[in-house]
């Protein structure tokens, strides 16, 4: 029956570690680990804001901690709106953290400096403190201990107000009434305190074990008749170790029963409790609690009196890992604790292990009874130092991301077949005879490879293999195929391929094409035999333009810069040569100049330098026509590609033209500058 | 029901915190830095605010710590006055008015009762320094005009002035000279860089100076890069300087360090440079600090340094040079290219931020939460690069889906452009690049939007772009059989008449998509992307565009270039009102139908609140901002605040905040200014009471047995002490902060009056040792009791004293609830 949390040895001890958000915005929250270390996280950045070791942290771990309200309003009763809403300017600063330890002291740590503040000793506890309570409005602090007693602190002095005897046995939990002027505190009964006499109020008996947990629910009355004394009516909640039954209980007068009014239940010990306040009498009270075996409970009700049958939650939420591939299964997540944002409608979960735990923001969804959320927290354990001084996260970015170019399928929308009515009858006209052609033209094509394959084996082979390939998708077979460099074997290969098999080549084809420029070379050469052998059987085709419309969008984007290019390869050859024609010149007119001072023999000379000039610039002019010779084979390819293209597609003609004349343009560029140049 | 004021402007995020310099104190524990019209005090340690002290009326320019006193800080301001503060507890000590604008602050140890500050008398540009003589007086306001010059025309920036070698003479620098002057013989020696005229020296101006804390050494920092070390400046004619170079571009700042054995510089290339024995050879560096290095400082300990960098950011950094924390305030370096969005899932506010990154910036705790690094490059700062800019960015279905595009433009056809699209996991809690697209259109895209419905099946975002197309982009299942994926691919190009394409918005349910192409508006149904419906005002380029929400979700808002503001009709398509109005920003609130304009007339902003059925606004506030404004949007509220009047009802849901040119975040707040700064005073002020060292354990329990001893002899005569802490007079001579007491002269009588009502034997000495212990055990302690008559207090001290060393009796009990009672009910009668 020993509990495995806690970190201390006694059975009845509560189970989890302490830990608590920070008030109002719940911006931070402490965490007390059992190693001794106090850590503040930043729930919004899920970032460690700070991290303490109390000197003695070894002999008294931290059993407790409390968040000091933001401030203390002097004179003022407290308008929980007005805080809320404060948001600009300088926001209330939470700052003090109230830690109590297992030697009895208590130990004021200042947030905001990051250094211990005071210490409570003199006059304290001489045990374990169990739970600490900050008074919402003076600066009292209320703290209950193994030791028997409750003391009331007074903060600004650091210095003992009161302490009494708070019950037989140890006291394990208080709690402050919304009004500030009771006190409620539980052993193993539940005593409510009046604060100022310091006497017993109300005495509530139902739990076996010590309680762990205080909660007032709300904080009005369920029925607004009767004047309203600040206490008698008000509903609180009361959770205890080794219970699965979370208590409700009223402040009644003094006649009635005093046991409890309705209880939850939950699947193991509650670790960690926060519920919203219900500020009116519809208004349901929403509470979270944290089990030990990990999960969260939400329950949702609105209270108002007896209810015999322990109700069950509304909502459970459990977090598990994903589980990687086959053999491991997913491993759940614990979650630590869970607190209400301001807006009540989200859920602040903190989850994973106490030396890194991970917080997030989870909007509540009441009409699922289940919740599992997936997680990996498995990066959770690398080093984050880096990131917590220079506040820079780095989204993922792997390979796995899709990357869109210029005529990727997905750059640019596809090219939707034209309207259905005309297209409708055109399939109409041509299904038949297509179907009827295939078949023919297959049996022949069967019969022709057969005949063929006699006489030359290697050009039978490619197009049984290229076939095979494209049916099977088999990646080696198409790249043995697709590889050659010999322009006789393909032309005679496409010729050869079946004629069902020419849309699935094309497809091929263009999928490479995509690829590296390199094989795109290669694959131009196929393309340009595929649109030529096969030109009249495609422009039968009546999903013609949709099948060949990511071919084309690709031929438009990978000619769309070759304007420009051409452009550029026009100006840098002019440039060129008129460089290595000035040079030249420069050279042969130097000896011309020594000449000049030769006055009468000026005509012939200048005759010579003509003629030495012509040479140099048809020697120029030779090598550069061979250059442009070369280049515009290269065009003259791509010009064919587009030729056959633009043949089959009805669509893409108009453009296609329009880019042929440009290439027609950029061709006729060069041999305009070269007459320039002469 | 909360009280409403008048709806006020309030800054938020802060001021720049990298104007000036920032100070640490002795200790090294905090570290001040200007802040607007406050000086911030942050914590070394954990970079949270501790105080800000407010009280100047105008920028505040300079702060020093008080030489005489560390625990002070001397701060001056452009509204004349120089104030003295206590910055533990963040109180205003002393005003001291000088009259003029104050442009900075120096402070010697030497010179005992006089600051220097530069001052701008006559002309505006001629600056000179001056020393003050502060008077010595105990009021709270003082004259201080005895001003005597001791250098003009010296530069305004206090980077510029340095006191050496412990106040025996002072360094200023501008253009190409370096004038020192050394108090002792009260001259000035000036020294011109000789080949300032030079053309190949042309960029050696001075930028700053430092000098050496225990030498006589002067280093200047100037335009090219170079450090010199000056020495043996007594003499005009046998000076000397070495050069130092490593820094590419100019030295921003120059600190020497404590003991004055290393220098440390900075600049452009945010690289912290250590420079050892002021030797070439022997340098440290700090890279990649993120942005050009402003100002350094070192803390009198030693053990800090800090950088202050132009992305309003303050570090840190160990000796040791390892960056040991960030005060980052809203990042302010560049231009905002993305607006003002609102993260759904953090309910941060989103914009650029670092080169290349998004910063999310928490409204509610209001300070930076992080930076999201888009780009994943590393950043050069150089002068005259073009950088690649993160020029749009839009959160799509609940936050699950971040949209980024890149672009860099160094000439107008040398456009690179690229599109990133995240997907939030859920299980690592972070985004992931789904798909990246190269160069999504020909041109720079103007406008990205999601379709945020709440209905839609699949999620979708359009780019609208000046190449004259907007493309829908859809995500599909791009799952083959070795993996699960989803990708985003281009759905759907539309055109409009070769126009471009200049905003796109989605209505509200997610059915009609409004692009607008220059002068029209076009309308598209978003199943079948037919073009549905033109609207054309030929009043000008759409500048804004959205459409109405709730129950004005059947009205389009346009507003153009030209002013005018028009409401179209959906159900009719026809226009519906138009105003003429020069709207800058129009942006509409999420939860309800209003839309909030900022127009901008010949001077300052203005705010119109509307709906979009009728033209007659909500609310207007004139002047809301002297400067352009250039961004807005609207943030929900998490709680619904309950404002009953009509002309703040708009602002019950969403709190609506804007962006000026100069970037200052503005907001509006109804809350009374004293509401608003809640002065620390307020806030829980607990005595700090730490048993410093270890020995205390040992030493305590000594003292304890020795007390208990004590307490058993003398308790007779302990009943009838007066408590120090009861004494109104010693409890104000204990708890009054040593610096700020008077002299001990005043006290003394008070005290030993103090002393005279008690009528026992024990002497002065005495008291204090022995009611040390017993201050520990009293019980009831606040400051309204003390004005109680000391008997009744004597007996219930004692009491309860006694109370806490003896387990209670029950008749103890008994008595001691009846002298509560007693006691209670008397503070009643009061």
């Amino acid at each position: 029956m020993a509990a495995g949390g806690g970190g201390s040895g006694d059975p009845l001890a509560p189970a989890g570690v302490p830990c608590a958000f920070s008030p109002h915005s719940q911006a931070y929250f402490a965490l007390a680990s059992t190693d001794g270390h106090l850590r503040v996280w930043e729930t919004a950045s899920n970032r460690l804001h700070q991290e303490y070791v109390p000197s003695a942290h070894l002999s008294g771990t931290c059993t407790c901690l409390a968040w000091a309200p933001a401030r203390l309003q002097a004179k003022e009763s407290p308008q929980r709106k007005k805080r809320k809403s404060e948001a600009v300017g300088t926001s209330n600063q939470t700052d003090l953290l109230a830690l109590g330890t297992a030697i009895g002291s208590i130990l004021l740590y200042s947030t905001v400096k990051g250094e211990l503040h005071s210490k409570l000793i003199s006059g304290g506890h001489d045990n374990r403190v169990n739970c600490i309570q900050w008074h919402q409005d003076s600066g009292c602090l209320y703290s209950c201990s193994d030791d028997k007693h409750i003391v009331e602190w007074n903060v600004q002095t650091c210095k003992v107000k009161c302490k009494w005897k708070g019950d037989n046995s140890s006291v394990s939990s208080l709690c402050i009434s919304p009004d500030g002027k009771m006190l409620l505190s539980a052993g193993r009964t539940i005593k409510l305190w009046v604060l100022e006499t310091k006497e017993v109020y109300r005495h509530f008996t139902g739990h076996a074990t010590p309680v762990s947990s205080l909660m007032f629910t709300t904080i009005r009355p369920p029925n607004e008749s009767q004047p309203f004394d600040g206490i008698t009516g008000l509903y609180f909640l009361s959770g205890a170790v080794h219970d699965r039954l979370l208590n409700v209980w009223q402040v009644r007068s003094e006649n009635k029963e005093k046991s409890a009014v309705m209880s939850f239940t939950v699947t193991d010990e509650p670790v960690y409790i926060d519920l919203t306040l219900s500020e009116n009498k519809e208004e349901p009270v929403k509470l979270a609690v944290v089990c030990r075996d990990g999960q969260v409970h939400l329950f949702e009700h609105i209270l108002n009196g007896y209810c015999k049958k322990p109700l069950t939650s509304n909502c459970t939420i459990q977090i598990a890992t994903p589980g990687k591939g086959k053999k491991s299964t997913p491993k759940p997540i614990p979650i630590l604790a869970a607190g209400f944002c301001s807006d009540k409608m989200s859920l602040l979960l903190v989850y994973g292990s106490w030396f890194q735990p991970t917080i997030e923001r989870v909007a509540l969804n009441t009409r699922e009874p289940h919740m599992c959320l997936v997680r990996d927290i498995s990066n959770c354990w690398a080093p984050k130092v880096e990131t917590a001084i220079t506040k820079v996260r780095t989204p993922v970015m792997n390979s796995e991301a899709k990357v869109l170019v210029p005529g990727i399928p997905g750059h640019h929308a596809a090219i939707k077949p034209a309207p259905p009515q005309t297209e409708q009858v055109e399939s109409k006209r041509k299904s038949g005879g297509n179907e009827v052609s295939i078949e023919e033209r297959l049996g022949a094509m069967d019969i022709d490879t057969h005949k063929k394959g006699k006489d030359d084996l290697q050009t039978n082979s490619f197009p049984v293999l290229l076939t095979q390939g494209l049916e099977s998708n088999d990646f080696e077979m198409l790249n043995k195929v697709l590889q050659t460099r010999n322009l006789n074997l393909i032309k005679k290969t496409v010729l050869r391929m079946p004629l069902h098999t020419i849309i699935p080549l094309l497809q091929e084809l263009t999928k490479r094409l995509q690829g590296h420029p390199n094989s795109a070379v290669l694959m131009i050469q196929w393309l340009k035999c595929v649109l030529t052998v096969h030109a009249s059987y495609l422009s039968t085709l009546p999903d013609l333009v949709p099948q060949l419309g990511t071919l084309y969008q690709l031929m438009e984007s990978r000619v769309k810069t070759f304007q420009k290019l051409s452009h550029l390869h026009g100006k840098l050859i002019l440039l060129i040569t008129q460089v290595t024609a000035s040079e030249k010149t420069k050279e042969t007119t130097s000896p011309g100049q020594k000449a000049k001072l030769v006055y009468e023999e000026e005509s012939s000379e200048e005759e010579s330098d003509d003629e030495i000039a012509d040479k140099d610039s048809d020697d120029n002019w030779d090598e550069d026509e061979e250059e442009n010779e070369s280049e515009k084979d290269e065009d003259d390819v791509e010009e064919e590609d587009e030729d056959a293209e633009g043949k089959d597609e009805e669509n893409g003609e108009d453009r296609d033209r329009a880019s042929e004349k440009e290439l027609n343009g950029d061709s006729d560029l060069d041999p305009e500058n070269e007459s320039e140049e002469e | 029901m909360v009280e409403e004021e008048n709806i006020r402007v309030v800054r938020c995020g802060g001021s720049e915190l990298n104007f000036r310099r920032a100070v640490f104190s002795a200790d090294s524990k905090y570290i001040f830095c200007v802040s607007g019209d406050f000086v911030k005090v942050y914590s070394t340690a954990t970079e949270e605010c501790v105080h800000i002290l407010h009280g100047h009326r105008n920028l505040v320019t300079g702060i020093q710590l008080n030489p005489n006193n560390h625990l002070q800080l001397y701060s001056c301001s452009l509204d004349g006055t120089i104030k003295l503060w206590d910055y533990i507890d963040g109180i205003l000590i002393k005003t001291f008015i000088v009259g003029c604008k104050l442009h900075a602050l120096f402070t010697v140890a030497q010179a005992e009762d006089s600051v220097f500050v530069t001052v701008n008398k006559e002309k505006p540009d001629i600056f000179q320094l001056v020393s003050v003589k502060l008077p010595k007086s105990s009021s709270q306001e003082v004259e201080a005009k005895e001003l005597s010059i001791v250098l003009d025309y010296i530069n305004q920036s206090p980077k510029c002035i340095a006191f050496g070698n412990e106040g025996v003479y002072v360094a200023a620098v501008r253009d190409f000279y370096l004038s020192v002057y050394f108090f002792k013989k009260k001259t000035t020696s000036r020294f011109t860089l000789s080949s300032s005229r030079n053309k190949k020296h042309a960029k050696n101006n001075f930028t700053c100076v430092a000098c050496h804390p225990k030498e006589d050494c002067i280093a200047s920092g100037h335009m090219d890069g170079k450090i010199r070390l000056w020495r043996n400046f007594y003499d005009e004619k046998k000076y000397t300087y070495t050069c130092l170079h490593w820094h590419h571009d100019m030295v921003m700042d120059l600190a020497f360090s404590v003991t004055g054995s290393s220098l440390l510089s900075g600049g452009r290339e945010s690289v912290l440079v250590e420079w050892r024995d002021a030797t070439e050879k022997n340098k440290e560096f700090l890279p990649r600090l993120g942005a050009t290095i402003e100002h350094i400082s070192v803390s009198p300990a030693g053990d800090l340094f800090c950088t202050s960098h132009s992305d309003n950011k303050i570090m840190i950094i160990h000796r040791n040079l390892e960056a040991s924390a960030v005060i980052q305030g809203l990042v302010k370096d560049r231009s905002i290219f993305t607006g003002l969005m609102i993260d759904p899932r953090t309910k941060a506010l989103v914009l650029n931020g670092k080169p290349g990154h998004l910063q999310f910036y928490s409204l509610q705790s209001d300070k930076q939460l992080y930076n999201l690094d888009i780009m994943q490059q590393e950043y050069i700062n150089d002068y005259g690069l073009i950088q690649i800019e993160l020029t749009k960015a839009a959160f799509g279905c609940f936050g699950n889906w971040l949209a980024t595009v890149e672009q860099r433009q160094e000439k107008e056809t040398e456009l690179e452009l690229q599109m990133k699209l995240w997907m939030y996991s859920k299980k690592t809690q972070g985004f992931i690049l789904n798909t990246k697209i190269h160069m999504p259109h020909e041109d720079c895209i103007t406008a990205l939007c999601f379709c945020n419905a709440e209905k839609s099946e699949q999620p979708t975002l359009v780019t609208a772009s000046k190449d004259g197309y907007f493309k829908v982009w859809i995500l599909t299942d791009d799952s083959d059989i070795y993996k699960k994926a989803v990708g985003w691919t281009c759905d759907f190009v539309g055109s409009y008449h070769k126009y471009q394409a200049t905003n796109c918005c989605f209505s509200e349910d997610g059915s009609l998509l409004a692009v607008s192409f220059e002068e029209i508006v076009t309308l598209w149904d978003s199943e079948t992307w037919e073009l549905k419906c033109t609207f054309c005002q030929r009043a000008g380029k759409i500048r804004h565009l959205c459409f109405g929400r709730l129950t004005c979700s059947k009205y389009l808002l346009g507003a153009t270039e030209n002013g005018i503001l028009s409401c179209w009709n959906l159900l009719s398509c026809a226009l519906e009102w138009s105003a003429k109005l020069n709207v800058r920003v129009m942006e509409p609130d999420p939860n309800s139908e209003n839309i909030a304009a900022i127009s901008q007339p010949s001077v300052g902003s203005d705010l119109f609140v509307f709906k979009p059925s009728e033209p007659r606004p909500l609310y207007i506030q004139k002047g809301i901002s002297r400067e352009e404004v250039q961004w807005g949007v609207f943030v929900p509220r998490d709680v619904p605040e309950s404002f009953t009047s009509e002309a703040y009802q708009w602002l019950n849901r969403s709190q609506f905040y804007f962006l000026t040119k100069s970037q200052s975040l503005l907001t509006f707040s109804t809350k009374s200014p004293e509401e608003k700064l809640t002065p620390t005073s307020k806030q829980l002020l607990a005595e700090e009471s730490l048993p410093t060292t270890p020995f205390y354990f040992i030493l305590g329990k000594h003292r304890q047995q020795q007390d208990e001893k004590l307490n058993e002899t003398s308790e007779n005569e302990l009943v009838q002490l007066p408590l120090t802490e009861n004494i109104p007079a010693i409890s104000e001579l204990l708890h009054t902060p040593a610096h700020v007491l008077p002299s001990a002269v005043f006290l003394c009588s008070m005290f030993v009056n103090s002393l005279l009502l008690s009528k026992e034997t024990k002497s002065a000495e005495e008291i204090p040792k022995d009611v040390d212990m017993e201050e520990e055990k009293e019980s009831e302690n606040s400051d309204e009791e003390n004005d109680f008559t000391e008997k009744i207090q004597d007996t219930n001290n004692t009491d309860l004293g006694e109370d806490v060393i003896h387990q209670l009796s029950k008749s103890e009990e008994k008595e001691l609830r009846k002298f509560r009672k007693i006691d209670y009910s008397w503070i009643a009668a009061l």
